[in-house]
């Protein structure tokens, strides 16, 4: 029974992570290229009992004294200690006077696509070459034993959405991480689960954008040039399309569209010949999967929405801090946004709180909002970024959700994350207090119902160096 | 505060003068103090940074100094009170490490020795950074020079009284400071350029050689002054260098060194050569690394001023854990949290209630973080940082705890007089009504301390 969870872990808790535990104990603190121990999420046997907690069901209202069953990887049952009947041989988790909740969801981040930022030969996050690159997949670069990884999840972030950086129009595809496993294909649990799209000042070649150390200006160079080039890139992969769906017998079919718009064009290598870009275009151009549309200004997102109405995508908007102005506007798209970082600076002569405003004015339209850390070893403070969401203005049911249940419905895996309901992965964190609050400490998260070592390189230094006294 | 704490001398305040005396006037309304006489937040958990908190407390202002701290204060009938039922009262928020309102002027990456710069000669006071960092609660700021150079500029010390004029945002009085860096950046910055220094060990021989330099000219003018003070009129005055004179400043013990250096083997490099040249090091900056060696670097009197949980940048922020505060903290070091950035500037507060979370520092302990020590690090903790009696009336009243995320600052007051309301419409300023300058790209930032994506 694990009586003390400020004291670590119990025997009983211990059996369920020795895999894990016996791994890391292998690994020292000295080297500095990363290799974080796997995790082992393959449940024991049994039920897990965590009780006495308050639950933050995020479905279903807040349960003081609650109890949550966790069996084979699942939720089994939650609800009140009177409710919930614990079964014999559970393993019990004290969670008395500690407040129990989701794993919390990243919506957007470079974990595994970067460890040291200075350090190319560490960085996999997007590929400058091209602009328009949906075959582009972040699972092909994804380093499952990142060191950022159980220093992310220490903080009870359970899922990430990986997705490359915004510095070309159409850099690839997101990934949809589970933040344990034993190996990188258990973490990959939706390899392509949405198309990243960037418009506006990012994906520009040259002046700012990234393209500018390539020396020069180039194509596209300006907001007209990136609308052009992808509407160029998405016409060819309908005009791909149509040709693959249409009989074979037919007359023109396999004839090389006349323009392409540049390296990658629609064919390829011309006529029938199988192009990787159009067909990772293909599930999008049919609605499908979900495009992540990043845009910061108010014309922009507006520039993108219609782009997206052209071709009939479904959309999840991103970014938004420098939209305060269209902000009824994007209500009445009626789509997810992910708004961020809400630590993005408001412009000269706006008030201090422009964009910490941002969400709980969009929530109070009755948009789906989402909150994410755009980062990489800042996704551990995502959780406080709906907290000043809550200082400025959004319920704190709603912050809640918008790192959790929303996240997870936007991205196709509200059945099975985002809430503590039974049925549910069990991605389930324990902490002692306020999972918003800066004071708090995340003192124990499972994930797929596996008590996960709450150990990381940063506490191997920690406890090395603590001091003696 | 220690007596041997240079304040500006003569000759650089001459030189203040002259820098000042080229501001357009009228550039920016100069108003002066509109504060009451006597003003008395009462009934607020006022948290003193010098002498824990005090529930049910009053901080009473007078002719902009505190004059009482307490359960009760002996106000004069007639003094303005301010209601502050259910709120908390601090000292201003005090970063010791911003590159704010500086443009795109934060670092003179030409020389690794470049100690004559002056970074009052790129302050802009109208930078919206100064309102957003005011809005969070921030009466003074160290502005310093950027990392590029082991030897950079000299510090401008300022007092947050957005909308005032350049001159009136000047600190009075305070101590004159210099930005030291070591580690990956200088060595990237000129080795890139296949100019010394390229390494750590071309880094450390850089300011060795500057040191040499600089007591060959203190010792010509050392000289040289003896002879004018023996009335020997056939005495003839050295060549003035504005970069030796500084450094010789330096040997003098005549600025506060402030050093950029994350790793432990570099903190004990740079007191060995403190030591061999005869300065102190006020303060390490980022000192990701202090929990390796705080109980050395404590008994050599060095504070330093840390990011919170910033890691991974680059390979010598690899080894920082967010425990390193509270850890160097507990070896005796004195810890201040500071922001190196536009955005952490506006919420010290929180980044103060993560040393809760990491490593169980008391809510006082934590306050300390980001008002008396860093100013203890910018050598002003005589006149502000904490309340007590006496000091500046540099006060904040936060909705909540301030260490809560969830907090915000209300109003924050300078000198006794109110620069930020949140409750008034517009910006919320109270001195402010002009057009603001935007920052510019990637402003406040010191190229690479900046780990943040997009």
């Amino acid at each position: 029974m694990l009586r003390n969870l400020f004291l670590g872990r119990s025997a009983s808790v211990r059996r369920l992570v020795i895999a894990g535990s016996l791994i890391s104990g292998l690994v020292g603190v000295a080297g500095v290229m990363a290799q974080a121990p796997m995790v082992d999420i393959t449940p024991a046997p049994g039920t897990i009992a965590i009780t006495g907690g308050k639950l933050l069901t995020i479905t279903h209202g807040v349960i003081e004294n609650g109890v949550v069953l966790i069996e084979g990887g699942k939720i089994t049952a939650v609800g009140t200690a009177a409710s919930v009947k614990v079964p014999k041989g559970a393993t019990i988790v004290d969670a008395k006077g500690m407040t129990v909740y989701p794993g919390l969801i990243d919506a957007e981040t470079r974990i595994g696509l970067q460890e040291i930022a200075s350090d190319r030969t560490t960085n996999d996050t997007v590929e400058p070459s091209d602009e328009i690159l949906p075959q582009m997949h972040v699972y092909d670069a994804f380093h499952s034993e990142s060191e950022h990884i159980p220093i992310t999840r220490f903080n009870g972030i359970t899922n990430a959405i990986v997705a490359p950086a915004s510095t070309d129009t159409i850099p690839g595809q997101d990934s949809f991480i589970q933040l344990a496993g034993r190996d990188r294909d258990t973490m990959l649990m939706v390899r392509d689960v949405a198309l990243a799209m960037n418009f506006g000042e990012a994906p520009k070649r040259g002046g700012r954008g990234e393209g500018a150390a390539a020396g020069g200006a180039r194509y596209p160079s300006t907001r007209m040039g990136e609308i052009s080039q992808m509407r160029q890139a998405l016409l060819d992969a309908q005009e791909y399309m149509a040709r693959r769906s249409r009989p074979a017998a037919g007359g023109e079919e396999g004839a090389a569209p006349a323009a392409s718009g540049g390296r990658g064009g629609a064919g390829g290598a011309g006529g029938s010949a199988f192009s990787l870009r159009n067909e990772a275009l293909i599930p999008y151009l049919k609605g499908e999967k979900p495009v992540v549309l990043g845009a910061y200004d108010g014309h922009d997102v507006e520039t993108a929405m219609e782009f997206a109405k052209e071709f009939h995508l479904k959309v999840i908007l991103s970014h938004v801090t420098k939209a305060q102005d269209v902000l009824d506007k994007i209500a009445s798209y009626h789509v997810p946004v992910i708004v961020g970082p809400i630590f993005d600076m408001p412009e000269a002569n706006e008030r201090y709180d422009a964009v910490y405003r941002i969400p709980g004015e969009l929530q109070k339209r009755g948009v789906k909002v989402i909150l994410a850390s755009y980062n990489v070893s800042n996704s551990r403070n995502l959780p406080y970024s709906a907290g000043f969401a809550v200082a400025y203005g959004m319920p704190y049911d709603e912050a809640m959700k918008s790192i959790t249940l929303n996240p997870a419905e936007a991205f196709g895996m509200g059945d099975k994350l985002g809430s503590l309901d039974v049925g549910k992965i069990a991605n389930v964190v324990i902490a002692n207090g306020d999972p918003l609050d800066v004071r708090t400490n995340v003192k124990q998260v499972y994930i797929n119902g596996v008590a996960i070592p709450m150990e990381t390189r940063q506490t191997r230094l920690r406890d090395e160096y603590w001091p003696k006294k | 505060m220690s007596a041997s704490i240079p304040r500006i001398t003569p000759a650089t305040a001459i030189a203040v003068v002259f820098v000042l005396s080229v501001i357009a006037p009228g550039a920016v309304s100069a108003q002066s103090s509109t504060a009451p006489v006597d003003l008395v937040i009462k009934n607020a958990t006022v948290m003193t940074a010098s002498h824990g908190t005090i529930q049910h407390g009053s901080v009473w202002l007078h002719n902009g100094k505190i004059a009482g701290v307490g359960a009760t204060v002996s106000a004069p009938a007639g003094a303005t009170v301010v209601d502050a039922t259910g709120k908390y009262v601090t000292p201003g928020v005090i970063d010791p490490h911003s590159h704010s309102a500086l443009g795109d002027d934060v670092n003179e990456a030409t020389s690794p020795v470049t100690p004559s710069m002056m970074m009052i000669d790129a302050f802009d006071n109208r930078d919206k950074a100064l309102y957003q960092a005011l809005a969070g609660g921030v009466t003074s700021e160290l502005l310093l020079h950027g990392s590029a150079n082991m030897i950079g500029g000299q510090a401008v010390v300022i007092k947050n009284k957005f909308g005032l004029s350049k001159e009136e945002m000047l600190f009075p009085n305070a101590p004159r400071s210099i930005k030291f860096a070591s580690g990956e950046n200088p060595k990237r910055v000129y080795g890139t350029r296949n100019q010394l220094p390229s390494t750590r060990m071309g880094n450390f021989e850089v300011m060795r050689q500057a040191f040499e330099d600089a007591k060959v000219y203190r010792k010509e003018w050392d000289d040289y002054n003896a002879r004018i003070a023996k009335g020997d009129k056939d005495a003839r005055m050295p060549h003035r260098d504005l970069k030796l004179e500084a450094l010789a400043d330096i040997l003098r013990g005549k600025l506060l060194v402030q050093i950029h250096c994350y790793r432990a083997d570099e903190f004990l490099t740079e007191e060995a050569i403190a030591q061999e040249y005869g300065f102190k090091i006020r303060a390490f900056h980022h000192a990701l690394e202090m929990y390796k060696v705080g109980g050395k670097i404590a008994a050599d009197g060095t504070g330093i001023a840390t990011f919170t949980d910033w890691y991974g940048g680059k390979y010598e922020m690899w080894d920082g854990i967010p425990w390193n505060a509270v850890m160097s903290m507990r070896e005796g070091v004195r810890v201040a949290l500071k922001s190196d950035s536009n955005d952490h500037i506006r919420r010290l507060n929180q980044e103060a209630g993560k040393m809760v979370h990491y490593g169980g520092a008391t809510e006082d302990e934590a306050i300390a973080m980001i008002t008396l020590n860093p100013a203890w690090i910018m050598g002003i903790d005589d006149n502000t940082g904490s309340l007590d009696a006496g000091k500046d009336g540099d006060v904040v009243i936060w909705n909540m705890d301030p260490l809560s995320t969830y907090a915000r600052a209300e109003k924050v007051y300078i000198d006794g007089d109110l620069f930020f309301d949140s409750s008034l419409p517009g910006f919320g300023t109270t001195h402010f009504s002009g057009v603001m300058h935007g920052s510019g790209f990637g402003a406040g930032e010191d190229d690479d301390e900046d780990q943040g994506e997009n």
